[in-house]
């Protein structure tokens, strides 16, 4: 059991975006015997997930949401290092594609999934703006993905979702990948029309549903 | 309990008994009071909404004598999207004549300020000719959209592949250079309309590129203001609250980012804005009665700190209105019955 006060601590770290403390609160815990595991579970995933969750609420701002996943990373890296066996926290966690759909440049809401999935500890390919269904589906099977997670903030461009859908179904690999639709306009029922997997309201919300796919707590 | 028809916010039709549409709209009330840090509804306004929600009519109306005005943004650029053939000077006049628009607004087809500096001559002689035909005030309307300033599309350093790299000194530097290039177009384009008659310049979506997209806004107000007092000048907004692109701009020492209605319009006013639109998003995955006790909600605290007008944005996607290609007339009649009789606002 960490200490309350440290979980506390490490949010704060996040949302104040104070890099050095961040990593001193790591050391002195690693080098104090503590599982470095507990810390990201019960510490620094919280806190990156509150600090999503202050971004869409207006009172966090995007440069400091992108310097919070900066510090997520490098603590993940030295907590990677410490774990015994060389075992890697994002190898463990799995590998998504990210793509905004043909037709559709919107790509801020994006980049704050894709933050927040790397600092979830996810290995993430970030295919950027105005992705081709078929390119979509080359790059996921190049990486052995286990989630394709896509985006369309457009009325106009959501079926593009549907045509990644009918595409994955026709090769034979929806079993194989799972699916995640986001965007402004995409619903969860608009997710259980085409078939996708799954359906994310918001960045904080995709990172749950992949935890569900990929059975982590 | 029976049950009503109601909608989601993608437009689908749900059927809901009392209890839960009651639910709904303390729900939505809540979400709006929590995020703002603003006041509830009080009950007999919730009773008040769930009684305007519980309508079985196609369309619903407020009673004689409490209409407000209409005020239309991007008119002449929305008749052409439905495959009728006609020009720019006919789509105000049928706003006027067919629609009881009350203001009117001629704008260009590439809705940006930006683009429309290459053909203001161009435009200059149609709104002389659009004051010729028309009784409603005529507008010029446009965004400032200050993304069009950055790589690949201006001349500047784009800050959304700035900041992934780390460079938040480089992507705020990017931002006060886009703003200069911003606020130039906005004045150079709006000065020629207001002197070709028209009645007043409508800076739509403003605080689409977030903080920095508001601060430029702001300040070609500020400057177009000094050059002619009398121009009325109106924003319409993007959003429920500014998105903190950059996270430091100020406005007369007010941080912009993170600003909801209620704060944005005392900075708006404070800057010379005449008339002010507050956007309030609609959550397609809620109900109907969820997103206008919502949109209501944040409006109230809104009209209740303006000191100008305020003609609250109620389109697609905002306003509590359903996001979807062509709004149902009944939700879209429904949130504007409760916006005018909860809000006291003074157009739409």
């Amino acid at each position: 059991m960490i200490d309350k006060s440290i979980i506390e601590e490490t949010a704060e770290v996040l949302i104040k975006v104070n890099k050095v403390r961040a990593i001193e609160i790591v050391k002195n815990f690693i080098n104090e015997g503590g599982n470095p595991l507990d810390l990201m579970e019960e510490g620094f995933i919280p806190g990156i997930n509150a600090t999503g969750d202050l971004f869409g609420r207006g009172k966090l701002f995007l440069p400091e949401l992108i310097q919070a996943a900066d510090i997520m990373k490098e603590v993940t890296d030295i907590i990677n290092e410490a774990l015994a066996g060389g075992s890697d926290i994002k190898k463990e966690r799995g590998t998504i594609v990210v793509a905004t759909v043909q037709g559709d440049v919107h790509d801020i809401g994006k980049c704050i999934v894709v933050s927040l999935m790397k600092a979830n500890g996810f290995t993430v390919h970030d295919l950027g703006r105005d992705v081709a269904t078929d390119k979509i589906i080359e790059s996921a099977l190049a990486v052995n993905a286990d989630i394709i997670g896509t985006c369309a903030l457009l009325t106009t461009t959501m079926p593009r979702q549907k045509d990644l859908e009918d595409a994955l179904k026709s090769e034979g690999l929806k079993d194989r990948i799972k699916t995640v639709v986001g965007g402004a306009p995409v619903t969860p029922r608009w997710a259980s029309r085409i078939g996708a997997d799954g359906y994310a309201k918001n960045a904080q919300d995709g990172i749950v549903k992949i935890k569900e796919f990929l059975g982590i707590e | 309990m029976s049950k009503i028809i109601t909608r989601m916010g993608d437009g689908f039709s749900v059927e809901m008994d009392e209890q839960e549409l009651m639910q709904d709209i303390e729900d939505g009330v809540i979400d709006a009071a929590e995020r703002a840090e603003i006041p509830v509804l009080s009950d007999d306004e919730q009773k008040h909404l769930l009684e305007i929600c519980k309508s079985t009519c196609t369309i619903s109306g407020v009673e004689k004598g409490y209409e407000v005005i209409m005020t239309y943004d991007g008119g002449s650029n929305k008749i052409g999207r439905l495959g009728i053939n006609t020009g720019r000077l006919q789509v105000l006049q049928t706003y006027e004549r067919c629609f009881g628009a009350d203001t009117t607004e001629l704008s260009d087809l590439d809705y940006s300020f930006k683009q429309a500096k290459h053909i203001v001559r161009e435009n200059v002689p149609l709104m002389e000719q659009a004051q010729l035909l028309m009784v409603a005030p005529v507008f010029y309307g446009s965004m400032p959209n200050l993304g069009l300033y950055t790589q690949p599309d201006g001349p500047v350093l784009n800050p959304a592949e700035l900041l992934p790299q780390g460079k938040i000194k480089e992507a705020r530097e990017a931002y006060a250079e886009a703003i200069e290039h911003s606020v130039r177009d906005m004045v150079y384009v709006s000065s020629a309309l207001y002197e070709a008659g028209a009645d007043g310049i409508n800076f739509d979506t403003v605080g689409a590129s977030g903080d920095p997209d508001f601060k430029a806004t702001l300040l070609a107000v500020q400057e177009l203001k000094k050059k002619y007092p009398a121009m009325c000048v109106e924003i319409g907004m993007a959003g429920e609250f500014i998105l903190g692109m950059h996270g430091e701009v100020t406005h007369n020492d007010v941080r912009l980012a993170g600003l909801y209605p209620h704060e944005q319009v005392k900075v708006a006013q404070e800057a010379g804005v005449d008339i002010f639109g507050p956007a309030i998003n609609t959550d397609p995955t809620e109900s109907i009665p969820w997103n206008i006790a919502r949109a209501v909600t944040f409006t109230k605290a809104c009209v209740e700190a303006a000191k100008i007008p305020i003609h609250a944005n109620l389109g697609m996607g905002v306003g509590g209105l359903p996001l979807c290609y062509t709004p149902p007339i009944d939700a879209v009649s429904m949130a504007s019955k409760a916006h005018l009789e909860i809000t006291r606002l003074d157009g739409l």
